[in-house]
């Protein structure tokens, strides 16, 4: 890691957030997606495994390479990803069999941080626990997908890491500051012949710009992370932790009940070993 | 010109192979390919044929290639389906199929044939239609029903009359939106009605100025609106395809405030004289003048930012808050300060400063000489400052500037930045905390998570980790750790009460004696039975009364009863334990080892079934 001295001292108690999306896309070979030359006749799908920003912002500026670890099987199985501004890391592959995924992510040279792996499992079947959900997981082009939001959290980011982290928000396709390379040595933003940003937008309204940590407020297709997904899940938490509270609550007034009963049952049993035993 | 002419003027002898040329001459000129050629440059040759052949193509085909007779051509009716009057009925010609015409050879037999056909062809081909009526393309027009307009619709400038008229009007006129508006001649059938029953004409006349106010884009925007909102109520945005969301936003987008704006300035635009225009140029070139020059000189005050931009110190001043340390500050302070007036006067002079807040310069003094121009003048700590010409400094000079730029809150809301109480240092994954708050159970505990959280119909994996979500699962989790907890508890006690249960049945059947165990049993069963109301009333009296009681007899008697007493208070929440205990009770006569291996049997099944749950 680069000493500390050059990328400053960490920020004490803070943590930066990046959402961003993790997953795999699967399409089984088909007229529409015939198999391509040289693949071998067991493969039945063509599948795609990525990290990408939502929205497909670029989120190359904090993360420089990115490695899949695929199944053995699969010839040259570690596949290194390096990151170029404003596209995502991709792997594409073929084969017929699901497996987990290990995809580590390095981050810039910047942030002094060392890589995270995280794991995602490839899906090429849909997937759910009913078969209205299976049905419903697959596309109008017979796609597979298994998406993940996933938020990556920098705690306490070297100041020169934070600095990057907190600067140059500009709306997506904004010409005027071309995101750094690389997110390289720091040069974010322009040198004046650059247009100056314009202001910022307010949190919530669901622009979601570049180097930032914003989501969109509403779904769209091929975009279902949101914050109105968001909001629906923590919904649905706070009802199953009702449903749980009043579950605990009931058995616990049937603990009362049985208390007593035991207790009684002791006494009547002590007292009976007491008393004097005829046999 | 032949070539024996040739030799009569070069006064050649004709010999005897004279007339040899003409018949070679003769074979060569029905080769088709020097059709093309005039005689005499083909003479010019003479024996040997000329090998320019220009390509003869063949212009012509013949014209009646197959002797077939001509096709013939019948008039017949059609009607066009796309015509709202079904009763008109034109004619065109058309030709008549082939197998017809090989029906009949001879012509007269033929035309025959068709006259009679004609006759036919109405009502045989009463079902062809134009071929141009598949051009008739109709709008689909948002539908919706009362229920749908009342829910999504409605509107306060809209009654759901006028929005029907609306939708009429644009299906009718294929949303041509000018024809539309030309046309839109709305009355509220409301104040017609109450205009015929007062015969008051005058009140149905009021509601026109308003009608007419619609203009173009107002039932632009009211048609958009309805389409958008209907197209929404049959499929959901997130499952829309890419050009239906497209259109969707479109349509939901649509603003008819700038559509006006749009068109007036078109109609300036138009109306415009050359003078107007040629104006309007200069002022660009004037426009663009200034705005190159603001850059130029935004440019030069962020260089002068940067320049007074200086790195703070991180070290720490709490040794300048004592007046001691003050005083010895306000020493290197004025040793500073003299030394830099000396040495760079620019500066200086070019910021008027304000006296300097007393920690900075100190905090200075470690990199006065790197950062030469410094003077110890604090910028405020503002937004405005560039970061990114602080960010430019840093990084030629390598030296982390000091002052990190505070966020606003919007900012922090934005770049995802939060403060926390306690943090480890380092890059993490949000999910990793669920994972953390699952990992640190053993394997038992993790599935019967599991089961309750299947149970709830929640899945185990976060759809979209974020801090909401995360901190409401935890939550969850917590809840559903002290279900469990409780569920353990009720578990333990059930096993103790099936225990107890088993103890007293055991000592039941220890002192039920062997004979007769059948009409003991009985009368036991009978005595309980009417013993029952009394016993559940008054149970404490029971248990109390019971150790002073030595004969065998009443002791079992006193069990039985206990126990239906026990089976009775158990019931309510727990039928099969009841069941259970009765069943144990005349089971007494029967095997010991038998009846305890049955309760406990029972009592596993039970708390299988706990867990299944």
């Amino acid at each position: 890691m680069a000493p500390p001295n050059q990328l400053g001292k960490r920020v004490k108690l803070t943590q930066v957030r990046r959402p961003f999306i993790v997953g795999s896309t699967a399409l089984p070979f088909s007229e529409t997606n015939p198999r391509p030359a040289g693949v071998p006749d067991n493969h039945t799908h063509s599948w795609q495994v990525f990290v990408k920003g939502v929205e497909d912002t670029d989120i190359t500026y904090w993360l420089r390479r990115v490695q899949f670890k695929l199944h053995e099987s699969i010839p040259n199985y570690v596949r290194m990803v390096d990151g170029e501004p404003g596209k995502p890391f991709v792997v594409n592959e073929t084969g017929w069999g699901e497996f987990d995924i290990a995809i580590k992510l390095y981050y810039v040279n910047d942030s002094g941080e060392k890589p995270q792996t995280l794991y995602h499992y490839l899906r090429l079947h849909p997937y759910g626990r009913t078969e209205e959900e299976k049905q419903a997981m697959i596309m109008e082009n017979g796609e597979i997908r298994s998406w993940s939001y996933e938020e990556q959290l920098f705690n306490e980011p070297f100041d020169v890491f934070y600095r990057i982290l907190t600067s140059g928000a500009v709306p997506r396709g904004w010409k005027g500051a071309a995101p750094p390379a690389s997110g390289g040595k720091g040069k974010g933003g322009g040198k004046g012949k650059n247009k100056a940003p314009p202001p910022l937008p307010a949190p919530d309204s669901g622009d979601v710009w570049e180097r930032t940590a914003m989501i969109p407020n509403s779904n769209r297709p091929g975009q279902p992370f949101s914050r109105e997904t968001e909001a629906a899940e923590v919904k649905k938490l706070r009802d199953a932790q009702t449903t749980t509270e009043e579950w605990s609550q009931r058995i616990l007034q049937e603990l009362k009940g049985k208390e007593d009963l035991l207790a009684k049952l002791k006494a009547e049993n002590a007292a009976a070993a007491a008393a004097p035993k005829p046999s | 010109m032949s070539s024996s002419d040739v030799r009569d003027v070069l006064n050649l002898s004709e010999g005897a192979s004279g007339t040899r040329p003409n018949k070679k001459q003769r074979l060569a000129a029905p080769r088709p390919n020097l059709k093309g050629l005039a005689r005499e440059v083909h003479n010019l040759g003479g024996d040997n044929p000329i090998a320019i052949v220009p390509e003869v193509t063949q212009f012509k085909k013949r014209r009646f290639a197959n002797r077939k007779p001509a096709s013939r051509w019948e008039m017949r009716s059609f009607r066009n389906s796309a015509r709202d009057d079904s009763t008109l009925i034109l004619k065109h010609w058309r030709r008549i199929e082939e197998k017809q015409e090989n029906q009949g050879s001879p012509a007269d037999e033929l035309k025959q044939e068709n006259g009679t056909q004609e006759g036919q062809a109405p009502t045989q081909d009463e079902m062809e239609d134009s071929s141009f009526a598949k051009f008739n393309a109709q709008v689909s027009v948002p539908q919706y029903s009362d229920d749908q307009y009342a829910q999504t619709l409605t509107s306060d400038t809209w009654t759901k009359d006028e929005t029907d008229y609306l939708l009429d009007l644009a299906k009718a006129f294929d949303l041509r939106w000018p024809l539309i508006w030309d046309r839109y001649e709305w009355t509220p059938p409301a104040t017609n009605g109450e205009a015929n029953e007062n015969g008051d004409e005058s009140k149905a006349i009021v509601p026109l100025p308003d009608t007419q106010a619609r203009t173009m884009e107002d039932l632009k925007a009211r048609y958009y609106e309805v389409a958008a909102k209907m197209m929404a109520v049959q499929k959901p945005v997130q499952y829309m395809t890419q050009p239906e969301f497209a259109l969707h936003e479109l349509m939901a987008h649509f603003n008819p405030e700038q559509e006006k704006m749009r068109k007036n300035f078109a109609l300036n635009a138009f109306t415009r004289s050359r003078e107007e225009a040629r104006e309007e140029e200069s002022l660009l070139l004037e426009i663009k003048r200034i705005l190159a020059r603001s850059e130029r000189f935004n440019e030069e005050r962020r260089e002068l930012y940067s320049r007074l931009d200086y790195p703070h110190a991180e070290t720490d001043i709490s040794s300048f808050k004592s007046s001691a340390g003050l005083q010895t500050l306000l020493g290197t302070l004025m040793n500073a300060s003299s030394k830099k007036r000396k040495t760079l006067p620019g500066p200086e002079g070019a910021s008027p400063s304000n006296p300097a807040p007393p920690q900075a310069p100190v905090q200075d003094t470690g990199r006065r000489e790197s950062t030469g121009p410094s003077t110890g003048n604090r910028e405020p700590p503002a937004t405005g400052t560039p970061t990114t010409a602080s960010k430019k400094g840093q990084s030629q000079t390598q030296q982390p500037p000091a002052e990190r730029p505070k966020l606003t809150e919007k900012e922090e809301a934005i770049y995802g930045v939060t403060h926390h109480d306690r943090l480890g240092s380092g890059p993490t994954f949000r999910t990793e905390k669920i994972n953390k708050l699952f990992s640190h159970k053993s394997n038992q505990q993790q599935l019967r998570i599991n089961n309750t959280l299947n149970e709830l119909d929640v899945p185990s994996k976060l759809a979209m980790p974020t801090s909401a979500t995360t901190s409401q699962y935890e939550q969850l989790l917590g809840a559903v750790n002290s279900l469990l907890e409780a569920r353990k508890v009720s578990d333990k006690l059930d096993g103790e009460i099936k225990i107890e249960l088993a103890k007293k049945a055991e000592r039941e059947k220890a002192n039920a004696p062997p004979d007769g165990e059948n009409s003991k049993a009985q009368e036991d069963s009978s005595k309980e039975n009417a013993e029952k109301g009394a016993v559940t009333t008054a149970p404490e009296a029971e248990t109390t009364s019971k150790p002073n009681s030595p004969d065998p007899d009443d002791v079992e008697e006193g069990d039985a009863a206990k126990n239906t007493e026990a089976a009775g208070a158990q019931k309510e929440e727990e039928d099969e334990i009841g069941v259970e205990g009765k069943a144990a009770r005349p089971g007494s006569s029967g095997a010991a080892q038998k009846r305890s291996a049955s309760v406990l049997s029972t009592a596993s099944d039970k708390s299988s079934k706990r867990q299944k749950k």
